[in-house]
């Protein structure tokens, strides 16, 4: 009996040979090897390979005081530094129920937000340096610029801003009246500029032409292969998590949802978020309730291995661990958006041109190295596997 | 002018006008980054370190020996590159008019052919590490696919300069007949006659000024546009850049040249730069590029400029094209080059 899934079956088709690109290669961001299946021009399939970079980053918090943890959890990625951070304290406030004042969330949520902004400002900045276009992609890392300092004036660090801490937030980061005043005024600022930018894109022809239609990933193959984020929503999948999360109740927001599943509509998924983010970025700002910024009445002691889930720039972020008696952690897990979105980017490259093919990746907007680690559990101790041991135990078939 | 004479004043203004090409042309991509830069909001590099510094630099590096499966006629790709781009130069200078074909279309259409074929040896023969031969587990228990062949990104850029051979050069060949159905000649004497009279009359002090410069009329001018896309994809430049997408296939044909190779490889490629451009006002404006005129052959130098600037702006305003472009826009310009040359039967 045919199959009467609406996601697409794979054809069985005659490769006639194979590109390979990476993990060395002047344009990629980060190691990862593509391989590409093609008929003449056309990919046919593709294969990713990720965990060239190991880094073992959740054996480093094995065993380790919470404090010190969260240090290490900020440095998981240097784009979204500041969700890994925020994500971490989120697992043991939950886990141990600390209450975190209002004034605090809302400062999380306002720095959460403009890390938003870079991240989607250097997803425009790599995607169309992919796609050829220097012009706007400088342009885009000018714009960045603003939220670049924006994190420096909160948190004193233009990448590591190290705001979240648990029970609320640093209270070096808590805003100040002429903080907000200069916080309104450089959104005010940027909007202006921004939809200039955003127009500019719109309009312009050769661009369009390299995006639309191209990398289509439909509803139902985005649910199937798990993609996330903006990659899923460009999809015509209605979900973010920002919605049930309790952090954003009191803003209003509206969720980017785009049927066409192409590059295009990656690419426009995340320009019309970051007017979404500037909206709630106001209303932090103008709603900021009075208050303490940090709650520390609370004892690190043990904790029920606990799971925090939250929408982070690219997709659904997992940190999870628990603590034993000592308030030591155990078990720490993070699982990236990136690493869910993998497979839907495999799927999207296929029938498109090689050079599209790229493009298709980077409009996914991977951000792989975060997502590397390769730990075996052997005889009950688990140890992470350098390059060389994995090709030696699994070898290459010549 | 006896025999001796005329091959001694050959080999004369050919030094002359191959030497000062060379250095000139070493200054055009300083012009073009800094155009570029200014586009981009950037202030960009001095203007004599991408083209000159850049060459003198790879000049004195570390030789390093290319990975290709004939190693030595991959070296000897780019150098008879210098060398067919040189004789393209010495096309708008008024003695070599006279050599046997150097002085009509067919000269010009062979030799640009023969720089296309170039970028297809240099594809085929260079083999870096960089793609199939990088040290990965890709033939793994489980990979996909294992026992297709595989190819390195560099054979692909050949596939590439293949197709780009078959259709992407065919609208500056047809705008390069335009000056040549308005002069009613193969000649290029004859283009540059019917544009500036004066010209062949002028003492070599005088400043002989075109008096029907082709470009102003309205084939001249049509054949205008795709002259300057054919330029952009010759010279493999954005949108038309797909051989040398970074993206892919990096640099194409030409990444494993280092060194001394890499030296050649700029100044064949900005020697290029320089040559169509000198071609083009020669043709279409009717100012040669003429060492024994030392006036009309700086004024050939100026105009030169005009076609690597407007290359620029296109270049900082360009994606890359992929042949899903590339074909259409190709039949576009050549359907504008056909109307040109229709257009200029009745001039």
């Amino acid at each position: 009996m045919a199959s009467q899934n609406p996601v697409k079956q794979k054809e069985v088709v005659e490769i006639e040979k194979e590109l390979s690109f990476g993990p060395i290669h002047p344009a990629l961001l980060e190691p990862y090897r593509i391989r590409l299946f093609v008929n003449d021009e056309y990919v046919e399939d593709c294969e990713l390979t990720v965990n060239v970079a190991y880094r073992g980053i959740e054996k480093l918090f094995e065993g380790l005081p919470i404090e010190r943890a969260l240090v290490i959890a900020e440095k998981v990625c240097g784009i979204c530094s500041n969700v890994h951070a925020f994500n971490a304290v989120r697992v043991i406030e939950g886990g141990l129920n600390i209450e975190v004042p209002t004034r605090a969330s809302y400062i999380r949520v306002l720095v959460h937000e403009i890390q938003r902004m870079t991240s989607h400002l250097l997803f425009f900045g790599h995607a169309f340096e992919v796609l050829g276009h220097e012009t706007f992609a400088m342009r885009s890392f000018l714009l960045r610029e603003t939220f670049m300092d924006l994190m420096a004036y909160i948190g004193g660090n233009r990448v590591m801003a190290s705001v979240p801490i648990i029970g609320g937030i640093r209270p070096r980061a808590d805003l100040t009246e002429p903080l907000k005043k200069t916080i309104l005024s450089r959104l005010d600022e940027f909007e202006d500029k921004y939809t200039d930018y955003v127009n500019r894109i719109m309009a312009d022809p050769m661009v369009m032409s390299r995006l639309t239609g191209v990398g289509l990933l439909s509803k139902d193959e985005a649910i199937k292969w798990y993609a996330t984020g903006p990659t899923g929503r460009a999809s015509g999948w209605d979900f973010d998590l920002r919605r049930d999360m309790k952090e954003y109740k009191p803003f209003d927001f509206k969720v980017i949802v785009l049927n066409e599943g192409d590059n295009k509509a990656r690419v426009v998924a995340r320009a019309l978020e970051i007017f979404e983010s500037i909206k709630i970025m106001r209303q932090v700002v103008k709603n900021l309730p009075e208050g303490p910024v940090v709650n520390r009445q609370w004892i690190a002691g043990k904790m029920d291995y606990t799971i925090a889930y939250i929408e982070t720039y690219r997709g659904e972020l997992m940190h999870s661990y628990g603590l034993d008696e000592h308030g030591l952690i155990r078990n720490y897990k993070i699982r990236t958006p990136t690493i869910t979105n993998l497979a839907a980017m495999e799927q999207a490259c296929i029938g498109d041109h090689v050079t599209d093919a790229m493009v298709t990746i980077a409009s996914c907007d991977p951000c792989l190295t975060c997502c590397t680690r390769a730990e075996v559990v052997e005889k009950g101790r688990s140890r992470v596997m350098t390059d060389q041991e994995v090709v030696r135990n699994y070898g290459w078939r010549h | 002018m006896d025999t001796i004479s005329f091959t001694l004043l050959l080999i004369a203004s050919s030094v002359i006008a191959i030497v000062i090409a060379t250095l000139y042309s070493l200054v055009l991509p300083g012009i073009e980054r800094k155009v570029q830069a200014r586009i981009q909001q950037r202030i960009g590099p001095p203007i004599l370190t991408p083209g000159f510094w850049s060459v003198i630099k790879f000049t004195y590096k570390e030789k390093v020996e290319p990975i290709a499966q004939m190693p030595r006629l991959y070296k000897c790709s780019v150098y008879l590159g210098v060398v067919v781009v040189a004789f393209l130069l010495l096309f708008s200078t008024p003695y070599w008019w006279a050599v046997l074909s150097w002085g009509s279309i067919l000269g010009i259409v062979g030799l640009l052919k023969i720089e296309e074929v170039i970028y297809v040896f240099m594809g085929s023969q260079s083999q870096s590490i960089l793609s199939t031969s990088m040290p990965m587990p890709d033939l793994a228990k489980g990979s996909k696919h294992i026992g297709t062949r595989r190819e390195f990104v560099e054979q692909h850029s050949a596939e590439r300069a293949i197709k780009m051979m078959a259709i992407g050069s065919l609208p500056i060949y047809l705008a390069l007949i335009v000056p040549f159905v308005v002069g009613k000649s193969i000649l290029i004497s004859d283009v540059v006659s019917f544009q500036n009279p004066a010209f062949f009359s002028a003492p070599w002090y005088g400043l002989p000024l075109p008096s029907h410069p082709i470009l102003f009329t309205v084939p001249g001018f049509l054949a205008t546009i795709p002259f300057f896309l054919g330029y952009t994809i010759l010279l493999n430049e954005k949108p038309f850049s797909i051989l040398k997408a970074k993206i892919d296939v990096i640099e194409g044909g030409v990444l494993e040249y280092a060194s001394t190779l890499r030296a050649a490889y700029y100044v064949m490629r900005n020697l290029l730069l320089f040559a169509l451009s000198s071609i083009f006002v020669t043709l279409f404006i009717g100012i040669p590029f003429d060492p024994f005129t030392p006036f009309v052959f700086l004024l050939n130098m100026l105009l030169s400029i005009i076609l690597p600037v407007c290359l620029a702006v296109l270049v900082a305003f360009s994606p890359i094209l992929t042949f899903r472009q590339i074909y259409p826009v190709a039949i576009g310009l050549s359907a504008i080059g056909v109307l040109a040359m229709i257009l200029a039967v009745s001039i």
